[in-house]
């Protein structure tokens, strides 16, 4: 069994999201700024402004903080990267995630850590020694089997491929999340049709679509049968995560800077308890099955092992958007906070609370935070059963509140449904 | 005349709109993303009015945007 700790990676698409895994367990966060990251459409990308904040709070609650600078980069996006790059350094950010070779040669004249991006798609060893002249970390190709990133990982402690640091080079594997039709990321599906660059942070995901095959010389029309043929389910790893682990990879990376704060936070404590427990000795298969139920209720389009597990390709997603078995429901913001008795209070915008109702409070301090109402105050009319909008409600609750939290109910997917 | 707006926050660099219409398009070397050539902000929006000869080109700029921040008006 390894005894060398792993590292666990979170996604922080914005504030909320960064909180959400700093309270989950993150060792370390990866995060974009500006429109050089492969998130650029993502309206929650953080700003050059953002950096010292992001890096202060990393630094408080001792996570490593990773800046993916990872897009194909044109001339024009020169003078933007340094900019970044410098500055990202002036904030303390701990390294950049690179994949161009300007991007990787500049952060390295500034005396910048440098982790090699997935977009490199590296998958053999020959191609660690090369990129260990820059860099410590590396992201393997998401298209390799567990054999073969253990052999890379066997290879680089025999060999003694070492990065900058002196340090042998550390591996690091997506183990959770979106996957791709295309080699790691590398798609021109969306450029062509939507003349949208993946490569440039702006997929417009038209390969989670439905598609139809039309035989062009007698004009039939061929359904694939209720299979998204270009959208793979998700990556999932935490059912053989001993396994993954014992391949001797030195960093677990989760997808997702595109997805919701409960999402990060979900996400992140399975694998945060699933990876304590495989170092206590306590990691079971039953418990996997329990965090994979628990995975199921944020988004997903269903789990598969990825080509980690040697499995044919196929496995592909039989519906459009998510799987999650549950949903949130937008209610109201936050008002006030008794920290005496420990009250909070929101103001009811959308759709009506009940005591007894399981919520969720996000928001850039907050993070994320789940509890059930055990009793509802209503406006000044004491306790009641409902609140509707207009209302200004109370419930008990241990963690302040700010006024820009959002509270959420959450519900069933199947009994909103019937609802 | 034609008066064409840019969300330029929203632009992400790609570098189409030079490209299709390089006499109003130029790519700024300081934050990468393009600028509308003699375009005025207001709140963000960066407009300018042109001449109908501009046209054509134009609309294959804001057609060819993938982020779809580029809109003409005929005025």
């Amino acid at each position: 069994m390894p005894t060398k700790k792993i590292e666990l990676m979170s996604p922080a698409g914005d504030f909320e999201s960064l909180q959400a895994a700093i309270q989950a367990g993150a060792d370390s966060v990866y995060f974009g700024v500006e429109q050089l990251n492969m998130r650029a459409r993502a309206t929650m990308n953080f700003s050059m402004a953002n950096l010292a904040e992001i890096a202060e709070r990393c630094r408080k609650n001792n996570v490593r903080s990773y800046l993916t600078l990872n897009t194909i980069v044109y001339d024009h996006d020169l003078s933007l990267m340094k900019a970044v790059i410098r500055e990202a350094q002036k904030a303390g950010i701990t390294a950049v995630i690179a994949a161009d070779q300007a991007v990787i040669a500049f952060a390295r004249s500034c005396g910048m850590e440098v982790h090699i991006s997935t977009q490199l798609n590296i998958t053999n060893l020959e191609t660690v020694r090369f990129y260990s002249l820059f860099a410590d970390v590396m992201v393997l190709s998401r298209e390799l089997s567990l054999g073969q990133v253990k052999a890379i990982c066997d290879g680089i402690r025999k060999e003694n491929i070492t990065g900058p640091s002196g340090n042998l080079v550390a591996i690091e594997v997506f183990a959770h999340g979106a996957l791709c039709m295309a080699v790691s990321g590398k798609c021109y599906l969306s450029l062509h049709t939507h003349n949208s660059s993946a490569n440039r942070g702006a997929c417009v995901q038209n390969c989670r679509r439905k598609y139809k095959v039309t035989d062009l010389e007698e004009g039939h029309e061929l359904e694939i049968d209720n299979e998204y043929i270009m959208s793979p389910k998700d990556l999932c790893t935490i059912n053989f995560l001993d396994e993954l682990i014992e391949t001797g990879v030195s960093v677990l990376k989760i997808e997702g800077r595109g997805k919701g704060p409960d999402y990060v936070k979900t996400i992140t404590s399975c694998y945060r308890q699933a990876v304590d427990d495989y170092f206590n000795g306590t990691y079971t298969r039953e418990k996997a099955q329990s965090w994979m139920k628990q995975m199921e209720q944020v988004f997903n389009r269903g789990f598969w092992g990825g080509y980690f597990t040697g499995q044919l390709p196929g496995e592909w997603n039989d519906t459009h958007g998510s799987k999650a078995t549950t949903k949130k429901i937008y209610i109201g913001k936050g008002h006030h906070y008794y920290p005496k008795i420990k009250i909070a209070e929101f103001k009811i915008e959308a759709y009506p609370l009940n005591a007894g109702d399981r919520v969720m409070i996000t928001g850039k301090h907050t993070g994320v935070v789940e509890t059930t109402v055990s009793s509802l105050h209503v406006n000044d009319e004491g306790a009641k059963e409902t609140a509707v909008k207009g209302d200004l409600c109370a419930f008990p609750l241990d963690i302040p509140v700010h006024t820009s939290d959002k509270l959420y109910k959450i519900v069933d997917v199947k009994e909103e449904q019937t609802t | 005349m034609i008066t064409i707006t840019q969300q330029r926050d929203k632009c992400i660099g790609c570098n189409y709109c030079v490209e299709a219409a390089p006499g109003r398009w130029r790519m700024s070397k300081r934050d990468g993303r393009s600028v509308l050539i003699d375009g005025k902000n207001r709140r963000g929006f960066w407009t300018v009015k042109v001449g109908n000869e501009e046209g054509a080109a134009n609309e294959k700029a804001a057609a060819l945007c993938p982020v779809k921040i580029i809109k003409l008006k005929d005025l």
